[in-house]
């Protein structure tokens, strides 16, 4: 049991992880990791200053904090990742020895996250072929325009090459294996629209049969909108639509993007069509969130800039974008979305049995991980759902920015039960990396605004790098462990 | 900053019909037209002061979606108060008051205090259940009743403050028990049974000046 490992969570693998008796493999320090830190204690500051009035240090029960007790320290795991994250980098985009111990050690950790190491970037440019027909040639032409436009590395421009190799050269049957490697570290913008169709199962691994399988699909959504979007006004459906009617002009009140009437229209239809096609769970809350990943995703290869959409500014999306493209879009919206959700159905039947599972296991996960930190959040009577509940039910959308979803989705839509079970591993991860500030905090009071307003603001891509790599961690101790995870 | 007592409220109501955006004003003074959807329960706190007494309020905001309640049902259990809203401009929230009140009534406390809102008071012209009718409903079923604008902020100071002094001539009346927590009502440290912190010796609380 973890409870007689107060130095490392990790007692069966202890070979993989710790070789030495203090240094971790891939947890050197690292400086940046410090003032990231430094700026979220500011936001939150800033925070609780606002609400000064009603906060109250020492109102409630007392704790004694014991740093001794510690188990892990996210400020530590945060650093290892990012030194894993960074070396990964260096040593699979350049051809450069790996002398240096800490590199070495991040670079055991990043492979054993990718299970392999990723294979050599040809020397040469690519030029991928072109697909007529198929949704728009991605990173066919347009990339260099939106590489610069993006101020892209010439890294990531690099991690494009090396997708677009696997997409678009040699034999037409897609290497999936290679692809999901590369994917689970991130998918470069430009190349993503086709990565998330083939991780989503919406087109086959054969490229030659992209365009046919895709139009299929695309009919087949359509047909459905004939045939039943027109129920929306009956009396069985129209509670449905109703309620997704009044949702959708309060979606993303941050992006202008979805204030365009075209768009909550697209939105309206699928969520309409998915919700009266699953009538055992219906349209629930939150799954409305779910949509608009992949419709940033699949709108963004048919416009140039495509920041500009997510921008305060954006065009008017018919002004840039066909209607034929944009039925296209949609269509593939619904289906990536649909894929999405059917590993997780249960999350959104009656009672959502499955989240609260989840919930259930996270606390479990905790107890077993971070004696400390359970106990802090126990002993100020925190109930688990009060703030786990909105970030399995939305897939922690609301708490992070969009473009920061998107990079977590990369490595979910790779692994296996990745909305499911390994988004547990996620949000464990999550929780763990507020630690320090969530011990800091002396009352249930001040203890629930954290936890449900966690400052989140500046997090970049980079920070969903760490926290991947932090959950598989977890779940590579944790998962199929006897006894392990409450039922 | 000390206090005589804790009060625990929960928000209740349809979906849409403002219950975030009341809390909002209540807690920041400010208001957002477009408040995204609430899921499960969202915690907000605020002092305020009755009877020259210092009383902090805990509030749970809750999604309105019927999807949820299994989830916000839990926590009437150990509120001393509810805000139950309906949208003036929206007939059907109105017409749901009924299941709420059976919803809260049968898992609450006996004692909970229900201050019934028509929000939105600022949009007039839009109206389609009249004050009177909010009026003959509280009366009907024994509540306090308001209409406020989480807009304008008009009454929403009141409908939280009011709710509060009810709680209180409550408790001045005997009617709560406050020494049981499950009711939603906690003394504050200085009317508890001793003013010793619990097995505490914790450095970083003396700058609360010994107490808390």
């Amino acid at each position: 049991m973890m409870s007689s490992q107060p130095a490392t969570p990790v007692p069966k693998q202890n070979s993989l992880w710790k070789r030495g008796s203090i240094n971790v493999p891939g947890r050197p320090k690292l400086k940046s990791a410090s003032k990231s830190k430094a700026a979220d204690a500011d936001s939150f500051q800033n925070f609780t200053e606002s609400v000064s009035d009603a906060w109250d240090i020492g109102d409630d029960e007392f704790c004694n904090l014991s740093i001794g007790d510690m188990i892990i320290s996210p400020g530590e795991v945060h650093s290892a990742a990012l030194s894993v994250l960074e070396s990964h980098k260096q040593s699979t985009l350049s051809v450069k020895p790996n002398a240096c111990t800490d590199a070495g050690k991040a670079e055991a950790l990043q492979r054993l996250a990718m299970k392999d190491a990723v294979p050599r970037l040809p020397d040469h440019v690519i030029h991928p072929k072109h697909y007529p027909g198929f949704p728009r040639p991605i990173g066919q032409g347009s990339t260099a325009v939106r590489t610069s436009s993006e101020s892209e590395t010439s890294s990531e421009a690099l991690r494009i090459q090396k997708f677009q190799t696997i997409l678009f050269e040699g034999s037409s049957s897609i290497n999936m294996e290679e692809l999901k490697k590369l994917s689970w570290s991130g998918v470069p913008s430009a190349v993503r629209p086709d990565v998330w169709r083939l991780l989503s199962d919406y087109v086959p691994p054969n490229r030659d049969r992209w365009e046919s399988v895709a139009t299929k699909k695309r009919e087949e959504y359509w047909n459905y909108v004939e045939n039943y979007y027109k129920t929306r006004s009956d009396e069985q459906n129209g509670e449905t639509y109703r309620q997704i009617h009044i949702d959708i002009p309060r979606m993303a009140p941050l992006m202008p993007l979805f204030q365009q009437p075209l768009v909550q229209e697209i939105l309206e239809r699928i969520l309409f069509i998915w919700a009266i096609r699953h009538p055992a769970s219906g349209y629930v809350q939150g799954i409305n969130d779910l949509v608009t990943p992949f419709f940033v995703v699949f709108i963004s290869e048919h416009v140039e800039r495509c920041l500009e959409l997510t921008s305060n500014s954006p065009p008017n999306v018919d002004k840039v974008v066909s209607a034929e493209a944009l039925r296209s879009v949609e269509a593939d919206t619904f289906w990536g979305f649909s894929h999405l959700l059917s590993g997780i159905q249960d999350h959104y039947t009656f009672a959502q049995p499955g989240i609260q599972k989840r919930i259930h296991q996270l606390a479990d996960l905790v107890q077993r991980v971070d004696k400390t930190l359970h106990a802090h959040i126990a002993r100020h009577d925190i109930d688990y759902l009060q703030f786990a509940f909105r970030w399995m039910n939305n897939l922690l959308t609301r708490e992070l920015s969009l473009q920061c979803t998107l990079r977590l989705w990369d490595t979910c839509l790779v692994e296996p039960q990745g909305f499911g079970l390994f988004y547990l591993y996620i949000c464990a991860a999550f929780l763990f990396h507020w630690r320090d500030e969530l011990l800091r905090q002396m009352d249930f009071q001040s203890l629930m605004l954290l936890l449900q307003n966690l400052p989140t603001k500046d997090w970049t891509p980079k920070e969903i790098e760490v926290l991947t790599a932090e959950a598989y961690r977890l779940k590579y101790v944790f998962d199929g462990a006897p006894n392990h995870l409450a039922k | 900053m000390s206090y005589a007592y804790l009060f625990k409220y929960i928000i209740i109501g349809d979906t849409g019909v403002g219950k975030s955006c009341l809390l909002l004003q209540f807690t920041d003074k400010r208001f957002q037209p477009v408040h995204d959807l609430t899921i499960g329960v969202e915690f907000g706190a605020r002092m305020i002061t009755i009877d020259g007494k210092q009383i902090k309020l805990q509030i749970w905001d809750t999604a309105g979606q019927e999807a949820f309640r299994s989830i916000t049902r839990s926590y009437y259990r150990g509120a001393a108060g509810a805000l139950l809203v309906y949208d003036i401009t929206r007939r059907d929230t109105f017409d749901h008051l009924t299941s709420w009140l059976e919803d809260a009534r049968q898992h609450s406390n006996s004692n909970m205090v229900i201050m019934l809102i028509g929000n939105k008071s600022d949009l007039e012209s839009r109206r389609e259940v009249k004050k009177e009718e909010g009026e003959a409903f509280a009366r009907e079923h024994g509540l306090v009743f308001m209409e406020t604008s989480a807009k304008t902020a008009a009454n929403v100071e009141e409908a939280f403050i009011n709710t509060a002094k009810e709680i209180y001539e409550k408790i001045q009346e005997g009617v709560f028990d406050v020494n049981n927590e499950a009711n939603g009502i906690k003394l504050g440290p200085q009317h508890g049974p001793a003013n010793v912190h619990p097995g505490s010796g914790n450095a970083s609380m003396s700058q609360s000046g010994g107490c808390c």
